[in-house]
């Protein structure tokens, strides 16, 4: 019964054969849980790259090299760019194709029915297609997790169980930060063991939130399968045509600035105030202002020139916005929630503005200024006009 | 030519407004104590349904699944966006539905509507859940093609086709606009950077005078409502709630505090000598970049 579900696949998302970061640090993530998986469960299972595109027949074995141990690829002009019902109708083919299940492990080929596992990116492609590849498998799905486990779990659930004790061996814990930054929710895909209403629910699948995996290292005497899977197209599944795609540059820039001034909730008692005061400190240091994501919810109310310009998404340092490694950082108000940190940790000195000495950031900076921003910044501004000219580079 | 039918899924969500907002001590929110209203997203999908109103005089749909006091978010909904109808999917084996479970009500719900719908929309997604995956499910489940990201879009009412424009960012890459067409039925789940632009006057008189319609309807909203149970919906019991759901929240927890990576030199904030010494070392970090 177990081996009908076996492997975990990996969907790739690229650019013309350019693989984004997510997909490799997708594979390596997958690399790491399948080996302690097999030494765990004296298993074999593998790491299977799923990759749709054109041309892609030689980026499709470099997948080999950054640790899958199969790549199953679609290579039709149809699948240029992706487009979400062309491309949820082959990948939900491929996820139940018992023959290229076969081909990967042929001693397996007769019971074999799906994968066991699937990894989607949480970005604006595959969160949108591991939604609906999930319904159309009819299978259940956790978004933006940052921390993967596979166990085995005694439980007993009213639904899931019929409230009976159960083992679900070889379970994906998928992690995934909550709005607040502070609670992790633990999300488990189940088949329903309830008499009432059985039912498999394969594979457990997720959407990994970017940057949150290391990269691995291309190992070039890494060996695998290559499979091709040619896919039954049907003209109905082509009705979006793409007219055009235009780059667009954002107005939010946090490459070239080594300055980053961010701020949190800590702004509320007065919201207009210290935004200007924000606004003015980041100008005085020539830097970008960033925000944490409960401000992206715009939960204040402020002139709107502040409110369109600041409290948008794009400005968002953290897992569901933006990473930086400025040279100086500047958390104003930042409780300092885990999502946030992830995407300022990396930065060079680090300085916190913040009247609560418990705020988790004093963790995360080099210089922790107690004392509210509406008295701080004032004086940082003060100071830093008589200490700090800065000249833009050309 | 025929009429524009348009449905929008919203969700009653908690009010993160300063104010309405509650967070215990350790900086979670407080369910109890904390108000609901129509989450933001969804009030957005509401607006993108108004555009078609204006544009092309479409009916609009509003449909929602929640607890009985969600009817306070299709009456936000209705006021923004002069729905005529107003669904509310209310049921005790609703609850614990995860977006698979959710999304199978939305779509029965769909179904149960008036008209038969061209354009459903979707906010982008809910802001205490945030998985942003029921609109996508609902749209698969509902067999039309799925368009995510939309910022801005418009229907040529003869031959039935939607144009519309994605914003597409994905890590490490600028972002792209994407400019694409559909025919007709599509769901579209709707970007939190869209705004809907009325540039002649004959639009901006029908923008006000739908405007003035929407205050009056939401005023008497309950004319436009129905509440449905699992049985008057005729879901499938088994596709809907938990049993329905494939998902389960094992636990939470609190994430574990980090090892702190750096040693904080704590200075009081209103002492000026102090304040001086920091900029100092801010200005030894960005010496690199400081050309005297």
């Amino acid at each position: 019964m177990a081996e009908q579900f076996r492997h975990l696949y990996v969907v790739i998302e690229h650019e013309d054969g350019e693989f984004l970061p997510v997909s490799l640090e997708m594979i390596g993530e997958a690399r790491r849980l399948m080996d302690d998986f097999n030494s765990k469960y004296s298993s074999k299972e593998k790491v299977v790259a799923v990759m749709l595109g054109h041309n892609i027949q030689d980026a499709s074995k470099q997948l080999i090299e950054y640790g899958a141990d199969a790549v199953i690829y679609s290579d039709n002009p149809e699948l240029k760019d992706v487009r979400n019902t062309i491309h949820t109708k082959v990948i939900s083919q491929i996820a139940q194709d018992t023959k290229t299940l076969g081909e990967i492990e042929a001693e397996y080929a007769t019971d074999i029915q799906r994968p066991r596992y699937m990894f989607f990116a949480a970005d604006s492609i595959g969160r949108h297609l591991s939604s609906t590849v999930l319904t159309e498998l009819e299978s259940g799905l956790a978004s933006d997790i940052n921390q993967l486990v596979i166990e085995d779990i005694e439980m007993s659930h009213q639904q899931k169980t019929g409230g009976k004790k159960e083992t679900y061996e070889k379970t994906l814990e998928m992690y995934r930060p909550d709005f607040s930054g502070f609670l992790w929710t633990t999300i488990l895909c189940l088949d329903n063991r309830n008499p009432a209403f059985p039912r498999y629910y394969h594979p457990q699948s997720c959407s990994i939130i970017p940057g949150v995996f290391e990269l691995p290292k291309s190992d070039s005497s890494r060996e695998g399968k290559i499979i091709e899977f040619v896919p039954t197209i049907d003209t109905e599944d082509l009705r979006v045509k793409v007219l055009g795609r235009e780059v667009i540059e954002s107005e939010v820039d946090f490459e070239t600035p080594r300055t980053i001034v961010s701020f949190g909730r800590g702004i509320k008692e007065e919201p207009e105030q210290n935004m200007k005061l924000i606004e003015q400190l980041a100008k005085e240091l020539n830097g970008e202002v960033g925000i944490t994501l409960p401000i992206s919810k715009k939960p204040y109310q402020v002139s709107s020139n502040l409110d369109t310009k600041y409290m948008i998404p794009d400005r968002v340092i953290g897992t569901s916005g933006h990473k930086t490694s400025a040279m100086l950082y500047i958390a104003a108000g930042v409780s300092g929630a885990m999502q946030h940190v992830w995407g300022m940790k990396d930065s060079g000195f680090v300085v916190a503005i913040n009247p609560d000495e418990d705020a988790p950031i004093k963790d995360e900076c080099d210089v922790f200024i107690k004392g509210r921003m509406e008295d701080v910044i004032p004086l940082l501004i003060e100071e830093i006009k008589k200490q700090i000219q800065i000249v833009e580079a050309v | 030519m025929g009429q524009l039918n348009i449905a929008v899924i919203i969700k009653l969500e908690p009010d993160f407004s300063e104010g309405n907002v509650s967070y215990n001590p350790d900086g979670t929110l407080n369910r109890a104590e904390t108000k609901n209203t129509l989450g933001p997203h969804s009030a957005i999908a509401a607006h993108a349904a108004f555009f078609g109103k204006v544009m092309y005089g479409a009916k609009v749909s509003i449909g929602t699944m929640g607890p009985p006091m969600a009817d306070l978010a299709l009456q936000q909904a209705q006021q923004i966006s002069d729905a005529e109808e107003l669904h509310l999917y209310s049921d005790r084996l609703f609850a614990g539905a995860d977006t698979l479970g959710t999304a199978e009500v939305l779509k029965t719900g769909i179904h149960k509507m008036k008209e038969k719908m061209d354009i459903v929309f979707s906010g982008h997604r809910a802001s205490d859940g945030e998985t942003g995956q029921t609109g996508p499910q609902t749209a698969w489940k509902l067999g039309f093609t799925f368009l995510g990201n939309v910022i801005s879009y418009t229907v040529d009412m003869e031959t039935r086709i939607l144009r519309a424009k994605r914003l597409i960012s994905l890590q490490g890459t600028p972002n792209i606009i994407e400019e694409i067409e559909a025919p007709l039925p599509v769901f579209i789940s709707i970007d939190p950077t869209y705004k809907s632009s009325f540039d002649k006057v004959s639009q901006r008189l029908a923008f006000h005078k739908y405007q003035k319609e929407a205050t009056e309807r939401a005023d008497n909203y309950k004319d436009y409502f129905t509440m449905f149970n699992a049985k008057e919906l005729g879901v499938d019991e088994t596709l809907v709630g938990l049993p329905g759901s494939p998902t389960i929240v094992y636990k939470v927890e609190r994430v574990p505090k980090s090892t702190a990576t750096r040693k904080a030199e704590v200075v009081d904030g209103s002492d000026p000598e102090q304040i001086k010494k920091v900029v100092a070392k801010m200005k030894e970090a960005l010496d690199a970049m400081v050309i005297k």
